[in-house]
């Protein structure tokens, strides 16, 4: 008997045409969930104090989206005035990302409140941003997040983290698009790298200058220096510059302007 | 004969070939939307003292195809909140159906509907942000007008990634090129927006849309503007673009009839 | 009632050999306590109104609101048991939904009133359930227009096959009374709960089926009946609660919203005026 088909009939009986499914290829998504706002944050901390700082541009690729939308913010605090805060955050990269982070975080440090009765300690609070970051190792939260405050002995605590979750506790700390640009003069007028006492001897024998906590004052125009600088160089930064100074008074927010172009 | 009935009436594979069995497939991984299809573009809005204006072309595009040419992308929600979308018009739809029906929830109280367009934004930011987290974005751009609990009036953006931004004048798309630095221009943004009258607001919107006309190649000349005070929401869903001028277009080889 | 004791009353589902539900009839006496409900059909649009009885002095004026939204365009108020109505009202509130994520247009007044109906009569097939202690009323108003499908984007065509029909009559006002064994009828004027027979009465007066009264006269009839519905529990305090729906083109635009305050108290005033006219006359019969 000749089939019609070209295949021979009969073994498995009906002759389907398509009676051999091959697996689809695997189709690629066009949908990518992520974007770049741009941006840069910077932290540094004293005996004392801490500062949090980061301009207010929202880019999309050129696109200036906002010459105001801040990337610095109290955690735990009221909703609307962020009154009652001891902790910031500071979420550069991803905006949306940043958000979700930041409201995740918000209401933990409340509930912690809640549920304890007293305020939740800077380190707990970094411990467990780094678990709220870690929960997502797999579809991260694109940001480089900063958190800061007081420790238990009131001095400035600054905690730094990858987008999933890795972190460490620092004196100071750049994030963000110009984040190449800052750290390196952080380096040098923070932690005095590059930086040695005159006359102190030749060649490896020459002492490094010691890295000391720096007063109030200094730090914050260290800040406005780093931004300024970066707002030359960058072309995602600029706007204004947004400061939170933490101390034990509480903490204090201050804008100053930057370049438009 | 053949004498396999399930073979009989079957296009012959040695005259039209094999069966191509993959668009029978039904396993695989599970898809979502990976690109919009039938589009809006660019949403302008600019705040003035007392409001806020919004305005759309009536254009959805099917790629380059100028598909429907009446279409309302104003959508408003309540008393004082207005939407306009950009992107996926079957996206805008069930969208608009989802606060139509968180309209009709909210009358269920005396109070009436009470939300307010920060409250809409917030809102509909989180629900791009589901999707996109999901894999499965809502394909849109908005831009939210209104006014927020202190009754300032109001302007924001969201986007399918649930990104959000805010600015006394915002554009989406194409408007984000065009529009914005021709608004930036007439109401530089240290201008506080008391300065800013709705007439001045109205007229500079319609300029915008003049130009997006111009130069947008998926945007028509017919438009939706909706005016947004304390009184209500002025809408207009069939307007004309007035005073074109295609001078510039005479100077530019390669238009009508200088083709070299 | 003959043949209570004899069992047959004790369970739901279970007919008495005289082919009765007494449960269903034992929800009736709870509607029968309830304060008086009302609605009219009037022909640019549906009053819905209720005696509510202040139960408590420390109750805030105004509030406990017991005629409820069911949709934008439809309205329901109970007699009976107020829990049973909240229920009631909630099971209205999905259908409504699901009808729009069904059909992408506003549920029919009709059709809402047959899909409640349906769900209360079940509630007499089971032992496991009882009956609704309440009896409601149901008005709508079906949009007289040709209505966008939710969440439309366009106009549709301006002419040809497409083409929109001109004066085609559609739409309209809506009222219906469902019953706790599920019974409901279309109504032009509905009342329920204690002063029925009173209200009724009323109603029957407003030579209501030639359809010519307004809305605005309604609201004042429906005010006016509440109060006359009333005299008979003259001991007891009681608010007068009142919602309508419009025509497109009425106060309400199709929708179910309370009546405003303002047109609230002049229709008391006017149902006041008229009561105590009611009374001269028998004193001038006297």
């Amino acid at each position: 008997m000749t089939s019609l088909l070209g295949h021979p009939a009969g073994g498995e009986g009906i002759g389907y045409s398509f009676s051999q499914p091959t697996a689809a290829p695997v189709k690629q998504h066009g949908f990518y969930p992520y974007t770049d706002n741009g941006g840069s944050t910077l932290g540094i901390t004293g005996s004392d104090f801490a500062i949090l700082a980061g301009d207010t541009r929202s880019t999309s690729g050129y696109n200036i989206n906002s010459r105001m939308v801040p990337k610095v913010f109290k955690i735990g605090g009221d909703d609307e005035t962020g009154e009652g805060a001891h902790i910031v955050l500071s979420v550069v990269g991803f905006a949306a990302d940043g958000n979700a982070l930041k409201e995740r975080l918000d209401a933990v440090v409340k509930m912690y409140k809640y549920q304890h009765g007293k305020p939740m300690s800077v380190s707990a609070c970094a411990q467990r941003l780094s678990t709220i970051l870690y929960q997502k190792r797999f579809f991260p939260y694109y940001v480089t997040a900063i958190l800061s405050g007081l420790d238990e002995e009131g001095k400035g605590a600054l905690y730094s983290y990858d987008p999933v979750g890795s972190y460490e506790r620092e004196q100071c700390r750049a994030a963000g698009a110009a984040a190449s640009l800052i750290m390196p003069f952080l380096d040098n007028q923070v932690n005095f790298k590059n930086q040695y006492i005159p006359g102190s001897g030749e060649g490896h024998a020459l002492e490094q200058k010691k890295a000391e906590p720096l007063p109030q004052a200094t730090v914050e125009q260290l800040v406005r220096d780093a931004f300024t600088s970066a707002v030359e160089r960058h072309i995602e930064v600029g706007d204004h510059l947004q400061m939170m100074i933490i101390t034990r008074d509480g903490i204090q927010e201050v804008f100053h302007p930057l370049k438009k172009d | 004969m053949d004498h396999f009935p399930g073979t009989w009436g079957r296009p012959r594979n040695d005259v039209y070939g094999a069966y191509d069995p993959t668009y029978l497939q039904t396993t695989g991984p599970k898809t979502h939307t990976s690109s919009p299809a039938v589009t809006g573009t660019s949403v302008i809005g600019v705040k003035f003292n007392g409001g806020v204006v919004l305005a759309t072309d009536n254009l959805a595009s099917y790629g380059s195809l100028a598909r429907f040419t009446d279409v309302k992308r104003l959508r408003v929600f309540g008393d004082n909140a207005v939407v306009g979308f950009g992107g996926d018009v079957s996206d805008m739809q069930y969208i608009d159906r989802l606060l139509e029906s968180i309209d009709i929830r909210e009358n269920y109280s005396t109070h009436g509907n009470m939300l307010n367009a920060k409250n809409l934004h917030t809102y509909l930011a989180k629900v791009f942000y589901k999707r996109r987290s999901e894999f499965n974005p809502l394909w849109n751009h908005v831009l939210v007008a209104g006014f927020d609990v202190d009754g300032k009036p109001f302007l924001s953006s969201a986007d399918l990634l649930g990104t959000t931004f805010s600015a006394p004048h915002l554009a989406t798309g194409f408007g984000a090129h065009l529009a914005v630095p021709i608004l930036r221009r007439r109401f530089p943004e240290e201008m506080p927006i008391e300065e800013i009258t709705r007439e001045e607001a109205v007229s500079a919107l319609k300029d915008c849309l003049k130009v997006l006309f111009y130069r947008d190649a998926r945007s028509i000349d017919k438009y939706s503007i909706a005016v947004i005070t304390k009184e209500g929401i002025d809408l207009k869903e069939d307007e004309q673009i007035e005073g074109q001028s295609w001078a510039f277009a005479e100077r530019i080889r390669g238009y009508g009839r200088q083709t070299n | 009632m003959t043949s209570i004791g004899t069992g047959y009353d004790l369970s739901n589902s279970v007919f008495s050999p005289d082919g009765r539900n007494f449960q269903v009839e034992y929800a009736v006496k709870a509607v029968e306590n309830g304060g008086t409900a009302i609605g009219i059909r009037c022909k640019d649009g549906v009053v819905l109104a209720v005696e509510k009885i202040i139960t408590s002095k420390l109750l805030k004026p105004g509030s406990n609101k017991r005629i409820a939204t069911v949709d934008r365009h439809v309205g329901i108020v109970s007699a009976g048991l107020v829990p049973d109505g909240r229920h009631f009202v909630s099971r209205a509130r999905d259908e409504a939904s699901s009808w729009r994520g069904t059909y992408k247009a506003p549920i029919p007044t009709s059709a809402l009133a047959n899909r409640l109906g349906g769900y209360v009569q079940a509630y007499t097939l089971y032992s496991s359930v009882r009956p609704f202690g309440v009896t409601s009323i149901v008005g709508g108003w079906d949009c007289e227009a040709e209505l966008a499908v939710d969440g439309q984007v366009g106009s549709g065509p301006k002419s040809g096959s497409g083409g929109k029909v001109e004066g085609a009559p559609a739409g309209g006002p809506g009222l219906y009374m469902i019953e706790p064994s599920g019974l409901y009828w279309g109504y032009y004027g509905a009342a329920t709960g204690k002063g029925r027979q009173a209200a009724k009465a009323e109603l029957e007066k407003l030579d209501l089926t030639s359809g010519k009264l307004s809305l605005s006269e309604g609201v004042k009839e429906a005010a006016r009946i509440i109060y006359v519905a009333h005299e008979d529990s003259k001991d007891k305090e009681f608010e007068l609660e009142m919602s309508w729906i419009s025509s497109l083109d009425g106060p309400t635009n199709g929708r179910h919203e309370e009546v405003p305050k303002e047109i609230r108290e002049e229709a008391e005033r006017f149902a006041k005026r008229a009561l105590e006219g009611e009374d001269e006359e028998e004193q001038m019969e006297e």
